[in-house]
């Protein structure tokens, strides 16, 4: 999925970051992507290589951490590991319309000098 | 060397033009549906049946997302509702400055239900945010009945799931008993809608349905009852 324009848009708010912080050079981004966006971290890697020649980022490497799927259940209010296919709360046993984490798409932190 | 804490979100040009959006629409008070589903499922051909019958009793506007043609838009404008064209040059999703641009040139002021028709793509769409009330999803019996399974975020995020081309359920190996278990297995809260657009079923059942949600939007008054 569209990894080239994720990837593009984290090295803009990177570099913003970085100005505002005054560095110069970015040795790492760190992301957290979520288990159900639908992003490859295989691409995302791709695509970060790619794009990042002749900007601020051209040394950084890329750090991606998972972020696991949580549901909460609106009857008894446990949160609970939820997969595409798998949302029943394990309490009551009801299908959990509300998604607490695995969406996630960020820029978690930056390293630079 | 420093660490920096950003926290920040990667599609957040989207989402913040995508609010904008949003809320111009809701001042409105337009119900917006984002229809999606891959190439050839029939959103074109659900869209004019739906518009034919329903544009004595709503207002309604079209948003065309395509990669390089005006050929949905055409046929959608031969029904005699706006349409703003949108062609995204080869993108494969509509984002929220599309859809800014589109509602720049519609005259929104007596719409009271807008369908944004999205790329045809059953990966990407699914991830933009368009400012849209409800994802529809269409999905055709001749595409197979492991399409909820293995592309789960579009099917997972639609309010509601249309099942389209019944006519042709008989010449495929689709499997019914399957498709309502997962699509029950992702999304359990989901209107589903079995339509043919040839033999005109389930299309009625469609357009009340949608224009329960148009009323409900414009704060429960039931122009849509006959």
């Amino acid at each position: 999925m569209h990894e080239v324009s994720i990837i593009q848009n984290v090295i803009e708010i990177v570099t913003q970051k970085a100005i505002e912080n005054k560095l110069t050079k970015i040795n790492k981004v760190s992301l957290r992507i979520g288990e159900l966006s639908g992003v490859m971290p295989e691409s995302l890697n791709f695509a970060f290589d790619s794009c990042i020649e002749g900007t601020m980022l051209e040394e950084s490497t890329l750090g991606i951490e998972t972020v696991g799927a949580l549901g909460e259940c609106m009857d008894c209010n446990l949160e609970f590991p939820i997969e595409h296919f798998d949302k029943l709360c394990p309490n009551c046993n009801k299908f959990c319309t509300s998604v607490v984490r695995g969406y996630e798409l960020y820029v978690n932190t930056i390293e630079g000098d | 060397m420093s660490e920096i804490k950003v926290v920040a979100n990667i599609l957040h040009t989207n989402e913040e033009i995508t609010s904008q959006n949003k809320q111009l629409l809701n001042e409105k008070g337009i119900y917006v549906i984002n229809m999606m589903s891959s190439p050839g499922s029939g959103k074109t051909s659900l869209l004019e049946r739906v518009i034919s019958k329903l544009k004595g009793k709503e207002s309604i506007a079209v948003i065309e997302g395509d990669l390089y043609t005006t050929k949905d838009a055409e046929r959608i404008e031969a029904q005699g509702v706006p349409v703003v064209q949108i062609n995204t040059g080869g993108a494969c999703h509509l984002d929220g400055k599309m859809i800014k641009g589109a509602l720049d040139s519609l005259n929104l002021d007596n719409v009271n239900l807008l369908v944004i028709e999205n790329v045809g793509n059953l990966v990407c769409p699914a991830a933009f945010e368009l400012g849209e009330d409800i994802k529809i999803t269409v999905l055709s019996t001749a595409e197979g009945n492991d399409k909820p399974l293995k592309y789960p975020r579009m099917f997972e995020n639609s309010g509601a799931i249309i099942l389209n081309k019944m006519d042709l359920l008989e010449f495929t190996n689709f499997n019914k008993i399957e498709f309502y278990k997962d699509i029950n297995s992702l999304n359990a809260h989901a209107a589903i809608f079995e339509t043919s657009c040839v033999k005109d079923q389930g299309i009625d059942e469609l357009c009340s349905w949608i224009c329960q949600q148009v009323d409900n939007k414009r704060g429960g008054n039931v122009a849509c009852q006959e």
